[in-house]
């Protein structure tokens, strides 16, 4: 009896430490998100710190739990996205939130997230490119919020850049956009642009012009980059003067750069064999063939940047982060000028949309509000991966504390109404990732020789105006 | 004349039990059917689910009436039939009642808690340690023994409710209760409970008697017993999903809204091409073929002259052009090294069996790790290969006074090369896998044969000649067959070695990265499917050439 007893103690000591142990665990790392640095603390960016009032629909009873999931570029990104949620989840009155990173080597985020609408089993609330809003609104599958925004007391379209927002008000039953056009698809996430990563090292081993001393004196145009890029390119057989990524924003920069553009003015037909558009990809072929500074097309600059290796790359605020780590010296600078007397940049975003299915459509409209305060655009701009999307000087002026680089003013610059960025957008008279799939390669020919400028602006509209039927 | 056994009162009650089922269970299945059309069942459901569900219900009701009219005869028919359907039945009840208490998306939320419990299941672990250590006492201390087996069950049962509780295994039980509430989760229950005891009632042994079963019916209702869950298995996940992707290729399915029915109009699109001739080898597309319906996809010069290829879908053709060239490559480079490589390998010199795991790791290696690590290597300007073809070229150079240019391939950014470089990542990593079947095939060849040609004066290639290919030639069958099917399939080393996956001016473009884009980029599942059968078709060709060929050239056959 004794014994049986002593064997009962061992086992609840046994147990007992197990799980002990079990919960001494370390929590989750979500939790322990460190801050950026030398950034200022997400709490000193601009004020909008109470929780958005939800729409004056009451929220139903007892807890709802909602589902919301974004793209993150890394895991630190993962990590504040986490802490926000954690954050929200407090502020926001019965509601509890699940936050769901998306995407991972093997899986595309917006194939994942395609299946999951398909299957009905997407969150409640999620994040898409700018340029799938059109796609995902005409298919029902995102809810049209403008009810929702209009009973919220204190909601203004307008404080958000009017780019994107001409998107996400655009009504395609009036074709009309704008506060009262009884449209309203999501809020932006935050937007970006693009500016030149410089390698200062090599610029100045080249004895090259500074970049941003040319774009103070408003001398920093085609040919003041093209000098730059020969001189650095001249440094040796593998050291390049410039370096972009292979997809159409690149592309369209030096396109919107000489006056032309993807589309016409109301992006209903194909505008790519227009001089203009040919002028901007002959430039642009020029750096790949004729004057041969760029690293070859297709292949991926950001490692060759970082590896010392390119003078000037070109590339949006997400890739800060990243080169954050290099070990040369380092700085941006805005696009240079092209013969539109325009650098022709872009206007980046992405939108948090409401699942059409969700089963709670006012919290869920509450928590996109939540998760584009400027107090939430704050936290995850201080990591320096992109650019609040509120029009707000607060916004901006912190903004450019969010060092390295120490031109912050580069990006600012590029999205500066002044610049006149095109905004990123989708195409509501047809379909852009048809669209994409036919100009993309097509472009591609033409900067890896394969095919002409001429051949190309002779053939392409025609192919590419079919997507505009679908 | 009929004679019938004399049976008790119980299983007489039992068998007009199981005949009043079957009758309300074919009328509730007869109408069932009716009102799937009259809107009162399923009124949302799409058109193919209304017929599938009616051609179930339709049977189910036939062979349930047809059951109850053998079990009055007391025929073992009857007694079949009716177990066939409470089971099949019961299944479906259960399934419905696990998708109603969420129990499929649970698994998934118990995957992300799951390691929280890891350590409770350490003490499950303990506690067989400590059952086992009975091992080591001596005879004579049973009682130490009984309670240390005691303990043992105790501190088991204590591990594993604690891990069921540290995953949240209550609360989702909890959760799984209160959805079955639901009326749905309710007439599930509901149904299981009244199918399970209709399967008892027919499977008494009194009323497998009464209707005069044998051993070898039973035997046949076991066999089909056990191998009912793959079967249902392969159903459900395979032969389903087949010929809803056969339906679908009909439709203009987007996987979202109700399809609607279009015919052939997938097919036609895919197979709409024109020939037509160039009077010059640049004359545009838009001058001889209609440019609203076809793009072009290629042009054969002739001289001056030339034909042009144009099609509906170009990316298609392009797509099934690159997925030939790469079976085209990717086969012979995948089978004929390991040919050689199994016969080195077959050799009985030290350390083989070493080197045959080593060839075998690229098969089981991740494509996703493979793949990107391929992409770091492909690297045109910071990429190992290219720098070893540097230091190579400058080696060259440096001792022969030469003047050879470095080429710096561009392996993925440029499309002369672009398809090859994924062709060689294919053949690497299923060489592996072709050795090791053809090791097993060398190993099945009598050793005699080899001696006989060695009596009579042949040579090691004579041997490998005469001797190891024909006798190989059903091991090759498989390996070419296999790997042809594979090839045909490339995606995931396409998807992520190359970006975009579409690769420069479409150059890695294949059949199956198509249909994906398709279906899950494009919302296009109906093309997508109608893609997917075009590709069965081609393979389905393929193979069956080369099962012809097969038996032609077959020393086995002959």
């Amino acid at each position: 009896m004794k014994k049986n007893l002593l064997f009962k103690a061992i086992s609840l000591l046994v147990i007992a430490s197990f799980a002990l142990a079990a919960c001494g665990a370390p929590a989750p790392a979500a939790t322990e998100a460190p801050a950026a640095t030398d950034a200022p603390a997400a709490t000193e960016a601009p004020a909008m710190t109470e929780a958005p009032a939800a729409a004056t629909e009451a929220p139903a009873a007892g807890d709802v739990t909602l589902r919301w999931r974004t793209r993150p570029d890394n895991q630190e990104e993962i990590d504040v996205y986490s802490k926000i949620s954690t954050e929200l989840d407090t502020e926001l009155d019965g509601v509890t939130l699940t936050y769901e990173p998306g995407g991972t080597e093997g899986a595309n985020y917006q194939d994942q997230l395609r299946s999951e609408v398909a299957a009905g089993t997407a969150p409640d609330v999620f994040w898409i490119p700018g340029t799938d809003v059109a796609d995902f609104a005409t298919r029902g599958l995102i809810l049209n919020a403008a009810d929702l925004a209009a009973k919220t007391d204190g909601f203004n379209v307008d404080d958000f850049y009017a780019g994107p927002m001409a998107h996400l008000t655009y009504n395609p039953e009036g074709a009309k956009s704008g506060a009262d056009s009884g449209a309203l698809w999501g809020l932006p996430r935050d937007v970006s642009t693009f500016a030149l990563y410089l390698n200062m090292d090599l610029i100045n081993e080249a004895g090259a012009p500074d970049p941003r001393e040319l774009a103070k004196e408003g001398k920093w145009d085609w040919a003041a980059f093209l000098d730059v890029a020969k001189k650095t390119r001249a440094l040796g057989t593998d050291i390049y003067g410039y370096g972009a990524s292979a997809w159409w924003g690149p592309n369209g920069v030096w396109i919107n750069s000489a006056g032309g553009n993807f589309f016409n003015a109301d992006r209903t037909a194909c505008a790519l064999n227009t001089p203009e558009a040919l002028e901007g990809l002959t430039f642009q072929k020029s750096l790949y063939a004729d004057n041969d500074v760029a690293v070859p097309y297709g292949e991926d600059p950001e490692p060759v940047f970082r590896a010392g290796n390119v003078a000037m790359f070109q590339n949006g605020r997400w890739a800060t982060p990243g080169v954050r780590t290099v070990e040369f010296e380092w700085d941006v600078v805005e696009l240079p000028n092209g013969p539109s007397g325009t650098a022709g940049n872009w206007l980046f975003w992405g939108a948090y949309v409401i699942n059409a299915k969700t089963e709670h459509p006012a919290e869920a409209w509450a928590l996109v509000q939540a998760l584009t305060t400027a107090k939430t655009q704050g936290e995850i701009a201080a990591l320096g991966a992109n650019i609040p999307s509120r029009v707000s000087q607060e916004a901006l002026d912190a903004f450019v504390t969010f060092s390295p680089p120490a031109n912050n003013q580069a990006f600012l610059n590029g999205i500066a109404a002044d610049s006149n960025p095109t905004a990123e957008g989708p195409l509501w008279a047809g379909s852009w990732p048809e669209f994409d799939k036919v100009t993309g390669p097509a472009v591609q020919g033409v900067l890896t020789g394969a095919t002409t400028v001429e051949a190309f602006g002779a053939t392409i509209c025609d192919e590419a105006d079919k997507v505009f039927t679908k | 004349m009929t004679t019938y056994l004399q049976t008790d009162s119980r299983t007489e009650l039992l068998l007009r039990i199981s005949i009043v089922w079957r009758g309300i269970f074919a009328l509730l299945a007869a109408g069932g059917a009716i009102s799937l059309w009259t809107g009162t069942l399923l009124p949302a459901a799409p058109l193919w689910q209304k017929v599938l569900v009616t051609a179930a219900l339709v049977i189910a009701s036939i062979f349930s009436a047809i059951g109850a009219v053998l079990i009055s005869r007391r025929n073992h028919g009857g007694r079949m039939i009716s177990l066939t359907l409470d089971y099949l039945s019961f299944v479906i009840c259960a399934v419905l009642a696990l998708n109603t208490g969420e129990v499929f998306v649970g698994i998934d939320a118990l995957a992300e808690t799951f390691t929280s419990g890891i350590p409770y299941l350490g003490i499950v672990l303990l506690g067989y340690f400590l059952g086992v250590m009975d091992e080591y006492f001596p005879q004579k201390k049973q009682d130490a023994e009984t309670s240390l087996k005691a303990a043992s069950r105790w501190v088991m049962l204590g591990g594993f409710v604690l891990f069921l509780f540290q995953v949240g295994a209550l609360k989702g039980i909890l959760y799984f209760l209160g959805k079955l509430t639901q009326p749905i989760g309710i007439a599930s229950v509901i149904g299981m409970i009244i199918f399970a005891f209709s399967l008892w009632l027919i499977g008494q042994a009194k009323t497998a008697e009464a209707l005069h079963v044998k051993t070898n019916h039973e035997q046949i209702l076991s066999g089909w017993l056990f191998l009912s869950p793959n079967l249902l298995g392969f159903l459900i996940f395979f032969a389903g999903p087949l010929v809803l992707s056969f339906y679908f290729s009909f439709t203009d399915s987007d996987a979202i809204n109700t399809p609607n029915w279009i015919g052939f109009a997938n097919y036609a699109k895919i197979l709409n091409i024109q020939f037509a001739f160039l009077s010059s080898p640049t004359q545009l597309a838009k001058e001889v073929v209609d440019i609203k319906i076809y793009d072009e996809v290629g042009r054969f010069v002739i001289g001056n002259s030339g034909i042009l290829f144009a099609a509906a879908d170009k990316f298609f053709w392009i797509a099934l052009r690159n997925t030939l060239t790469f079976v085209l490559f990717a086969v012979p480079l995948s089978v004929i090294p390991a040919l050689v490589l199994s016969n080195v390998l077959n050799s009985k010199l030290p350390g083989m069996k070493f080197f045959r795991s080593l060839y075998f790791m690229p098969s089981i290696a991740a494509v996703v790790g493979i793949s990107l690590v391929w992409q770091w290597l492909y690297n045109a300007t910071i990429g190992y290969i290219n720098y070893f073809i540097t230091l190579g070229i400058e080696f060259w150079n440096n001792l022969f006074n030469l003047a050879i240019i470095d080429p710096k391939i561009q392996w993925v950014s440029d499309e002369k090369t672009a398809l090859f470089a994924v062709v060689f990542i294919a053949a690497w990593q299923t060489m592996g896998f072709n050795t090791v079947l053809f090791l097993a095939g060398l190993q099945n060849i009598p050793g005699e044969l080899y001696e006989a040609a060695t009596v009579d004066g042949a040579g090691a290639w004579d041997k490998f000649w005469a001797i190891t290919l024909p006798m190989l030639a059903p091991t090759t069958f498989y390996v070419v067959s296999t790997t042809t099917i594979q090839a045909m399939q490339v995606f995931e080393q396409v998807f992520i070695l190359m970006n975009p996956p579409e690769g420069p001016n479409n150059s890695t473009i294949t059949l199956v990265l198509y249909l994906y884009r398709s279906g899950f980029q494009n919302f296009e599942q109906g093309y997508a499917s109608a893609i997917a059968w075009v590709l069965f078709i081609v393979i389905f060709g393929l193979t069956l050439v080369q099962f012809q060929r097969q038996r032609k050239s077959s020393i086995y056959e002959s």
